[in-house]
């Protein structure tokens, strides 16, 4: 792809500016050291460019090539150069088991990164003893894909950099415990995301708080245009609170709609599980009631630490925007392979895996543990409450509240979620 | 209707470029290669059947994928269930050809548009349950694992198909064999029965071809092969996902029939190739493949009105092509 | 109960509108020209960028961007019809197909590269972001405004067909081509007229549409498909099939929705099917020679 070959062309000419860096800079303390590895290391992207949800791999493409640009300049990993290509997954399945097929068997890859779609994280998962490459998953969320692929299939070349629907259903479950309300209706999606993530919060908030009551709920199909019929037979129920995981440009409808039909009136409580991502805040503007709950996978003004504030600097001086989740899951992705590999000292495939289990990555998100049961990173992604602040072009959150990791992330050996 | 490159000499040699090249991609490539071989070869069979009604009788089956993913979901049930590969795929065709026999019920007697719309309603059905009936086909996560263990034939044929390049063999073959027996089938008295229909639909019925009952056994037999290259997909990539049943997978032979040409029995064949060939290139060079793709689309139906074989036939021929294509439909069946 | 049916209903109704929209101008295109336009959805998706680009243009009017957005999808219709779809009038319906489903790739990364592919949503029109309390619960204004705008559009299709001059050559070309030609009309301007006709009125569902949904590359692919159920559902060629069958598939949904959540994907697709098997050329379409 042109932007891909861009990528590809700017990772030469970094090469040779890294390079030069490399020299010139003092040989001391914090320089990477040279393991002469094969150079460049080659990373495969995959993440959806086109349709309507292509803003999500633009995002997730930001986030990659700020931290490629990074590593090289700073000695690249363990002395060599990262190159990355970039494909769209087009969220087929077929596609995608292509794309990764391509990058390990035609373009060399030596670790494969991205993916949106939960299907196709399972599919690719699927194939990688073949392939016999390291995949993380930056943004395909189902608790399948760690709980199954890795836990129970042993799959050990698959591992998730970002929060699984964990964070949509369990964690979303510890905010509403603590909401003045009882009567929970649902809008989501309706594939298996939608379903998981409403099962897994009822169950939860069951279990905090037995007087809640669901009594309503709406599935609406990929590609919904219009929730007006979702909205208006949801609130025929008379909720007090909507949980929804409805996200990218059906979360703006969703939105947008719910808002004419006074829902925000009627209603005490929203929440939004993906209603953070930068796609949702930009899209929304200032059409986003204050108040809506919502988180992501990470949100750029958490945690307030000094890491973070600088990736969001940094990112925003070579992008121009704030950086949305896959931005950050994408990012964390590349340095997880540069700590693994620099602790492994070698490209191979189990002495990599080794390092990668139970590591600690230092992401903009927060310190982070690969765990090595079912190779999930466990990190803290909070819930706040939407505002509009003059000091940000786009709608920020307020009131952030953190789930206990602990309590939140499903643990082995991964009993049924009951609800 | 046969000029030079159809001569007996011109086909001969076409079919013997064609398996050379499938011979020749596990020699000189690596493993991608073969992989994407495989996807070239599994829509030329698909393109293939679908133009057995297009190319023929003029009706554009809109829903394709219908049957496709009948052959690619059976087949993924019955190897996770641990039935041997052959077996699993022969019985995946067949119950393609079952579901093309009760869609093809109601099809038959539609013409033009309404038979294509028909067929996309019937297709956008068929998704419809694949999505929603998640106990058995797994819903929009689809069946993930299938295994591609033993052939399932008696005695030293008994391969294990784990190796791509092993898979590659027998699917490549099992294409080539169903090319030939389709082509074989064009010549056919089916074939030519569907010839007379799209000359002239009523001098055909008058002169004893029952005209629906042929359209109908072309159905099913093109659902069959369509389900074959379904049931061929499922162990290549070990995960069938609802996808393969979208009206964008319906659109995909249409489009390779249609750039190849759907006037001789070659143009799927060459159009399959383009198409995913060319795709395959322009993603490489840009992230706006849709573009590219477009615009190339684009030049296709304005420079070549019968698609890439049809133009280089009329070229041959020495036939003035801009004189405006054949209409395959010209005496669609009433 | 009363309430859902009802409200429900009323709400169906306004979908419906959308859909008619896009659907009105799909039938029209193929009464008189025979082509089915695949790109009928990417017209609808440039019409609500276009409308965007002028509403941020003119300081937010979203009134003026109503008025030219759609007129600019009518030029880009004209382009359409009159360099491209023109040179394949002759060639089989299947290539005119292709040639439109071209269009569709083609629009869909040009507003990528020119508007870039994030979602864009201007606000509601203040006047409009009201609601009305109908059955004891809130209506969007914009909803009853939208089945205003739908049924004022029928009643001027009627009127502009029955009533004048370019309606009564339109519809004789419409039920016999040849004749009409024998007859002198010029078919090469009509053809151009209806077509630019389709796409100001695809333009216009998507002008409508940007204050209520998001607008992102791709989204006229969510709903072309749709378009097609209707127009073959309501007959191909007939505008009250068009409408009709609009208001169909609008009232299946918002009630499948409430009635038959499981079934709802497969709903509309169900209809058109048993429609067709029991009448093949559609509720109001003309039977085929």
């Amino acid at each position: 792809m042109a932007a891909s070959r861009r990528t590809t062309r700017r990772t030469f000419l970094k090469t040779g500016a890294a390079g030069l860096a490399a020299l010139a800079a003092p040989r001391g303390f914090g320089a990477t050291p040279d393991l002469k590895l094969k150079k460049p290391i080659k990373v495969g992207c995959q993440t959806i460019l086109s349709g309507p949800l292509g803003g999500y791999g633009e995002f997730m493409r930001k986030g990659a090539v700020l931290a490629m640009e990074e590593i090289n300049a700073s000695g690249g990993v363990g002395g060599s150069p990262l190159e990355l290509n970039f494909r769209d997954e087009e969220l087929k399945v077929d596609v995608g088991v292509k794309n990764a097929r391509y990058f390990v068997d035609d373009w060399g890859a030596d670790f494969l990164i991205g993916i949106d779609s939960s299907a196709v994280a399972l599919a690719v998962g699927e194939i990688m003893p073949t392939l016999n490459k390291i995949l993380i998953v930056t943004h395909g969320a189902t608790e399948k894909f760690n709980e199954d692929l890795v836990y129970k299939k042993h799959i050990k070349q698959c591992f998730r950099i970002c929060v699984p629907v964990y964070q949509d259903g369990i964690a979303s479950a510890f905010i509403a415990k603590d909401l003045p309300v009882k009567k929970w209706a649902t809008i989501s999606p309706d594939y298996e995301y939608g379903h998981t993530s409403w099962k897994m919060f009822r169950a939860t908030l069951k279990r905090m708080k037995p007087e809640v009551e669901f009594v309503g709920e709406s599935f609406a199909k990929f590609g919904t245009v219009d929730f007006s019929s979702h909205i208006s037979k949801v609130m025929g129920a008379q909720p007090e609170a909507i949980f929804s995981t409805e996200w990218g440009g059906e979360a703006v409808t969703m939105v947008k709609q719910a808002k004419l039909f006074k829902v925000f009136e009627q209603t005490k409580a929203f929440m939004i599980a993906m209603g953070s991502a930068m796609d949702v805040l930009q899209g929304l503007g200032a059409d986003y009631p204050d108040g809506v709950w919502a988180s992501g996978r990470y949100y750029f003004g958490y945690p307030d630490t000094p890491q973070n504030k600088k990736f969001v600097e940094t990112f925003r001086k070579r992008w121009q925007s704030y950086p949305s989740y896959v931005s950050e899951t994408s990012y964390a992705a590349l340095y997880a392979i540069k700590k693994a590999v620099e602790k492994a000292k070698t490209l191979e495939i189990d002495p990599v895996i080794a390092a990668l289990e139970g590591l600690q990555v230092d992401r903009p998100a927060g310190p982070c543990t690969i765990r090595k049961e079912d190779h999930q990173a466990i990190y803290a992604v909070p819930w706040g409450r939407i505002k509009h602040d003059p000091n940000f072009p786009m709608p920020i959150l307020g009131d952030l509240r953190v789930a206990p990791t602990d309590e939140y992330y499903r643990k082995p050996p991964f009993p049924p979620v009951e609800a | 209707m046969e000029p030079a490159a159809r001569s007996g000499a011109g086909r001969a040699a076409a079919a013997a470029v064609l398996c050379a090249a499938v011979l020749a991609v596990p020699a000189l490539f690596g493993a991608f290669a073969q992989y994407f071989a495989l996807n070239v070869l599994l829509l030329m069979l698909l393109a293939l059947s679908f133009n057995l009604l297009f190319g023929m009788t003029g009706l554009l089956s809109f829903g394709h994928a219908a049957f496709y993913a009948a052959g690619a979901y059976s087949t993924a049930l019955l190897l996770r269930a641990g039935a041997p590969l052959f077996p699993a795929v022969i019985a995946g065709a067949l119950c393609a050809a079952v579901l093309a026999a009760v869609v093809g019920a109601f099809c038959v007697r539609h013409t033009r548009v309404y038979f294509s719309m028909l067929t996309l309603a019937f297709g956008m059905f068929v998704y419809a349950i694949v999505w929603k009936w998640t106990d058995v086909t797994g819903g929009d996560d689809g069946l993930v694992g299938i295994p591609r263990m033993r052939l399932g034939l008696p005695g030293p044929f008994d391969l294990n198909l784990a190796p791509l390049r092993n898979y590659y063999w027998f699917a490549a073959l099992l294409v080539l064999a169903s090319a030939g027996l389709l082509h074989r089938l064009s010549r056919s008295p089916l074939g030519l029965a569907l010839r007379a229909i799209r000359e002239n639909a009523e001098r055909a019925e008058f002169s004893g071809i029952r005209v629906r009952r042929t359209i109908f056994l072309a159905f099913v037999v093109a659902g069959a092969f369509a389900g074959l290259a379904g049931a061929l997909l499922a162990p290549l990539e070990q995960t069938v996902a609802p996808t393969a049943a979208h009206w964008t997978k319906s659109a995909e032979p249409v489009m390779a029939t249609l750039i190849g040409g759907p006037f001789s029995f070659a143009g799927p064949i060459v159009g399959a190739v383009v198409y995913l060939g060319l795709k395959e290139i322009i993603v490489r060079f840009t992230e706006y493949w849709l573009l590219v793709f477009g615009l190339v689309l684009l030049g296709v139906v304005l420079a070549f009105r019968g698609g890439l074989l049809g133009a280089a036939e009329a070229l041959l021929s020495r036939r003035p092509w801009m004189s405006g294509p054949r209409t395959p439909a010209a005496a669609s069946p009433r | 109960m009363g309430r859902v049916l009802l409200f429900q209903g009323l709400v169906g109704l306004t979908e419906a509108m959308y859909l008619w929209l896009v659907a009105a101008g799909l039938s029209l295109i193929f009464g008189v020209l025979r082509v089915l336009n695949f790109a009928h959805g990417a017209l609808y998706m440039i019409g609500a960028y276009l409308t965007y680009a002028v509403f941020r243009a003119f300081g937010g009017n979203f009134w003026v961007a109503l008025l030219v957005g759609p007129v600019l999808v009518a030029l880009i219709g004209w382009v359409m019809e009159v360099f491209f779809l023109r040179r394949v009038y002759r060639a089989d319906v299947a290539f005119q197909l292709l040639l439109t489903f071209a269009f569709v790739l083609i629009l869909d990364d040009l507003v990528k590269l020119v508007f870039g592919p994030v979602y864009q949503s201007p606000p509601t029109p203040r006047s409009l972001s009201g609601a009305v309390m109908i059955f004891g619960s809130p209506l969007p204004t914009y909803h009853l405004f939208i089945l205003a705008a739908g049924g004022l559009v029928a009643l001027g299709l009627w009127l502009f067909l029955e009533k004048t001059r370019w309606g009564l050559l339109v519809r004789a070309t419409a039920a016999d081509r040849e004749m009409a030609r024998a007859l002198g009309v010029r078919s090469s301007r009509l053809f151009t007229g209806v077509f630019m006709l389709g796409a100001w009125l695809a333009g216009l569902g998507g002008a409508l549409s940007i204050p209520v949904r998001s607008i992102s590359p791709g989204m006229g692919e969510l709903i072309i498909i749709e378009a097609f159920v209707v127009v073959v559902l309501g007959g191909l060629g007939s505008l009250r099939g068009a409408f009709i069958g609009s208001l169909a598939i609008g009232l299946l949904h918002s009630y499948g929705i409430v009635f038959l959540p499981v079934f709802e994907l497969a709903l509309a697709y169900l209809v058109m099917a048993a429609v067709l098997v029991v009448r093949p050329w559609g509720l109001f379409g003309v039977r085929e020679a």
